[in-house]
């Protein structure tokens, strides 16, 4: 039955060989005990931390991930500090504890920290350091990326946190409205647009990394309908994340124009209108709290399971939520936007859609009740918490039904009603999961066991103290407090009520410090933890103990959700190294890449070591964002620069690696390829996602436009000039020829004429310059000023995107150029070239929408 | 690559392992909801006023709707319940990853359907663009 057959193709592209899926003999087959110590010395040896000073250089997830988890903690801590003395210069009227300036800053800085900083980065934290051991992977597919995203993250959150010591901080609240944050004095809303503007680029890259981890780095026979319900999770909120953050960095970058520069968007004198910036705003809020509540909630999906010792029920029900509810949060932001005067029959859209986003939500929870019910519960102490999740989030998704209807939501409109309902979906939905997670997955991620007794007492004062906080805000809401005033007079009848939330908000907080002690205390003279401690059925239980630093021992075959509960011989085959990559003769960190749906394996995919250079590329990346705040220009450039530079030496020499054989041997009478190209790489794969979210940003944009035209009467105002349509033509064109050289290029390169691809790729940057310039000079000739109105604003606004991203295509072209000449791509390992080429096949249409939006459609408006 | 495992003759349709055709029916959602506000701003800003809003949300909805029976039609096909009235599909079979796609898939056509019904109902009620 078995047979042995080699496909290759016409240019020679390496397939997989051999059997799969393993037959039960070939799993049983034994392991020499000499061979089995050997490989594993050689694993050990490829994953081997950096130590000392060069430790800081790591980049695998176990790292990372738990560095970016602790670093979102502090920044949580620090929001919360700021909370508290809110709470004490609220908790008696008339309080001159805090100066109104401070206190704007302060409410202003402890949302938009536990938003940015805390609840987004805390998702892709966890999801780094836990997927791949959910998905029996060694690694992430792109461990540089992560490490060069916590960095980031760790440069943006140092510099916008440390913002309010010297009371330079943002405060017109998280959400920036114009004009007050446009007309704000002082670097505080430059701090907050360019700060956080860099921590969505490192957001977006985390989700591109948990995608691409999720779709192709399950382990062979991980069917999509056997993922465990996180890689589920990950799944639809890293798609959010595509869909959500671009609009906001749209937001972001027409925002800025403003304050630097005086491009009038959201300014109504000049034909600007602000409610632009609410849009893209809240197109971005709204399905951020989505995007914060659904990977919390999955760790209930993860949890439950286990303490009801069976398999969770209905698992097509809750990909369904979790599906349904992803693409409904999109529908909803207007729910924030109630009060501005938009047409009532719109409000009932955005109503109708806050309603029935409930639906899936609810579903999920009564798929765990149910898990719950027909298990036999053991109730294991982070249960505690998810108990206290579903509490505390079904009271805070009963006043959103509330909310969610237009006439009630003008009467509560900007009361502390909002606080509490906001407060109780966030705590509900994320907090009490993630407390449960930590303590649930403390053994997986450390080997030690975290206290059970102060995990109840934690939890009974954060839960008390949160009550005791927030409940009676819906009250001081309901009789009228407003949010965000800094003091009240004594005779409004909300004294007590605010006296007694401060009492609640000092309870919890000490029970998020015994929390924060539990995590953090010292545990070197307790025992190392027992293997699978909960009896969970999942991958990570199958970990190792002490860690030895290779993720897992060898890639399994799996054929079931709970391969611990269901598989028989599952771990003694894994400690054997009976499966996958049990080996790494060339000392290199490998992983296994399989097919999207069925999970076949594909290619070997060799994943990045320790570097210096990620860190390189964030701290000038960092600078680049974090200059142009105090109007340095010139240092902006030159860090802008150099990291490019660092990031082209990083891929240059990591990334696309020519491998020295073809095909490798993984074991269990399977070779794979070393090196793939096109659709089957990760590569391919990273660059295709992170381009959807570029397209969203774009699409943002020409929404901008269509926006001003339905909502201004002139725009574009009568007699304007336009843009010189025969300039905008030949841009246009000269776009696609570079756009057709880099996609004949890829052709015929495969086809050996080397020549001939290197011609092409040296004429399409050239040509893809002179396009950039013929487009500038369609807007200059005519004498269009960005500073006198929106709509020539709004014009430069697309010609400046399209310019920096054909920049970003001429770099790339460039680099496989360069790549060609050095012998780092050739007809057979091509695998830049596609990526480039897919690139530009989404950068001809940004061209070419720009062509049109600025040389028809302005005139066909008017 | 030798894949132990009975291969029919007739390759199976891509649908049976297509994660889009699952996100097949809010994807309608989406277009329909994005469609509906457009419509609905352009229509009382720029051109007409309640009556064409209305009009073409009526139009909207009813193409969505039929869209989605059809989508959720093929999907409770290929979930293919009352063959052996199995709704767990957690077997490592191309079987059951072919009915869990269409049993998720039926399952979001119910959702979208309710959501275009939620979304589309305002315009029953409210005629006018105030």
């Amino acid at each position: 039955m078995t047979e042995t057959r080699t496909q290759q193709s016409a240019f020679h592209v390496a397939e997989p060989e051999g059997t799969y899926p393993p037959t039960e003999e070939m799993l049983d087959t034994p392991v020499d005990p000499g061979l089995k110590k050997a490989r594993e010395d050689r694993l050990r040896a490829a994953w081997k931390q950096p130590t000392g000073l060069r430790y800081w250089s790591a980049v695998n997830n176990s790292e990372v991930g738990a560095w970016y988890s602790l670093t979102a903690f502090a920044f949580m801590l620090a929001a919360g500090v700021l909370a508290l003395l809110m709470r004490v210069q609220l908790a008696v009227p008339e309080n001159d504890f805090l100066s109104a300036e401070r206190f704007n800053q302060f409410f202003t800085m402890h949302g938009s920290a536990m938003m940015f900083l805390f609840a987004v980065p805390m998702f892709e934290a966890i999801s780094i350091l836990l997927l791949p051991a959910f998905l029996g992977a060694r690694d992430m597919p792109f461990p540089r990326l992560s490490a060069y995203g916590f960095w980031s993250f760790l440069v943006g959150g140092i510099f916008v946190l440390s913002s309010v010591l010297f009371g330079i901080a943002p405060n017109s609240g998280w959400f920036m409205y114009p004009p007050l944050a446009t007309e704000a004095e002082g670097p505080g809303s430059d701090i907050w647009l360019l700060g956080l503007s860099f921590i969505e680029v490192a957001s977006i890259a985390a989700a591109v990394e948990l995608i691409v981890g999720v779709v192709k780095c399950r382990p062979p026979g991980m069917r999509i309908n056997l993922m465990p319900l996180y890689a589920w999770y990950v799944l639809v909120v890293g798609a959010m994340i595509l869909f959500a953050f671009p609009p906001l960095i749209a937001g972001d970058f027409l925002f800025e124009m403003q304050r630097s520069f005086d491009w009038p968007f959201f300014d109504p004198e000049r034909g600007g209108d602000p409610m632009l910036w609410q849009h893209l705003f809240w197109i971005f809020g709204h399905p951020e709290v989505y995007i914060v509540f659904l990977p919390s909630i999955a760790i209930a999906a993860m949890v439950i399971p286990t303490a009801a010792r069976r398999p969770i029920v209905g698992y097509s029900w809750i990909v369904l939520s979790a599906v349904g509810t992803g693409f409904l949060s999109f529908g909803l932001w207007v729910h924030h936007m109630f009060t501005t005067g938009l047409p009532s029959l719109s409000l009932g859209f955005f109503s109708a859609a806050s309603e029935a986003v409930v639906i899936p939500t609810g579903v999920q929870l009564f798929a765990f009740v149910a898990t719950l019910m027909v298990g036999r519960v053991k109730m294991i102490a982070p249960m505690l918490w998810i108990a206290g999740a579903v509490a505390v989030f079904t009271a805070g998704g009963l006043t959103g039904v509330m909310l969610a209807i237009a006439p009630f939501n003008w009467q509560v409109h900007d009361t502390y009603f909002i606080v509490a309902h906001l407060h109780y979906t966030l705590f509900g939905g994320m907090i009490f999961p993630i407390v449960a997670g930590v303590y649930y997955f403390y053994p997986f991620i450390t080997k030690k066991k975290m206290s059970e007794k102060l995990c109840r007492l934690s939890f009974w004062l954060t839960f008390t103290g949160f009550n005791i906080c927030f409940l009676p805000m819906h009250l001081t809401g309901l009789i009228g407090m407003p949010r965000r005033v800094f003091t009240y007079s004594g005779d409004m009848g909300w004294n007590w009520l605010n006296l007694i939330s401060t009492v609640g908000a000092f309870i919890l907080a000490s029970g998020i410090l015994v929390f924060a002690w539990d995590l953090i205390r010292p545990k070197s003279r307790q025992p190392l933890t027992e293997r699978n401690p909960w009896n969970g059925g999942t991958l990570e239980w199958a970990h190792d103990i002490p860690d030895p630093g290779w993720g897992v021992r060898a890639v399994p075959y799996v054929t079931s959700r709970y391969p611990l509960w269901d598989q028989p011989k599952f771990i003694e085959r894994l400690d054997e190294g009976r499966f996958y990559l049990a080996d790494a003769e060339e000392g290199l960190r490998e992983t296994l890449v399989t097919s999207a749906v069925d999970a076949e394996p594909q290619h070997v995919a060799r994943v990045t070591g320790p570097a210096w250079c990620t860190i390189l590329a964030a701290a000038f990346t960092g600078g680049a964002f974090i200059f142009p705040t105090f109007h340095m220009y010139p240092p902006a450039i030159v860090c802008g620069v150099l990291a490019i530079a660092s990031i082209i030496y990083w891929l240059w020499t990591s990334t696309a690696q020519v491998p020295k054989t073809p095909v490798k041997d993984v074991g269990l009478n399977l070779r794979l390829p070393t090196y793939v190209s096109g659709a089957k790489a990760p590569g391919w794969w990273g660059v295709f996602i992170t381009m959807l979210g570029d397209a969203t940003a774009f699409a943002s944009l020409v929404f901008g436009i269509f926006f001003y035209w339905t909502a201004r009467p002139d725009f574009p105002p009568q007699g304007t000039a336009h843009a010189n349509l025969a300039l905008v033509a030949l841009a246009a064109v000269l776009f696609s020829a570079s756009w057709a050289a880099t996609r004949i290029a890829r052709g015929i390169n495969r086809q050996g004429k080397v020549t001939a691809a290197r011609v092409l790729l040296g004429l399409a940057p050239l040509l893809a310059i002179a396009g950039a310039a013929a487009l500038i000079f369609a807007l200059r000739l005519p004498g269009l000023a960005p500073t006198e109105h929106v709509y020539p604003a709004m014009m430069w606004a697309m010609v400046v995107w399209v310019c920096a991203h054909v920049g970003a295509g001429v770099i790339m072209q460039g680099y496989c150029l360069a790549g060609s000449i050095f012998g780092k791509l050739t007809p057979r390992y091509d695998a830049d070239l596609w990526n480039t080429t897919l690139f530009w096949h989404f950068l001809i249409i940004t061209c070419l929408v720009t062509c049109a939006l600025v040389g028809i459609v302005p005139r066909a408006m008017s | 690559m030798t894949r132990i495992e009975d291969k029919p003759d007739d390759p199976p349709p891509y649908r049976h392992r297509s994660i889009w055709h699952m996100i097949a029916a809010p994807v309608v959602w989406s277009l329909h909801f994005a469609g509906v506000y457009a419509w609905t701003a352009l229509s009382c800003a720029r051109f007409g006023g309640p009556d064409e809003a209305r009009l073409g949300i009526a139009l909207a909805t009813a193409a969505a709707l039929a869209l989605i029976v059809v989508i959720g039609w093929r999907a409770w096909k290929q979930w293919d319940f009352l063959d052996d009235y199995d709704d767990v599909h957690d077997a490592p079979t191309t079987e059951h990853r072919r009915e869990f796609l269409g049993h998720a898939g039926w399952l979001l056509s119910i959702i979208s359907a309710i959501g275009v019904l939620f979304v589309a109902a305002p315009a029953f009620y409210i005629g006018s663009c105030l």
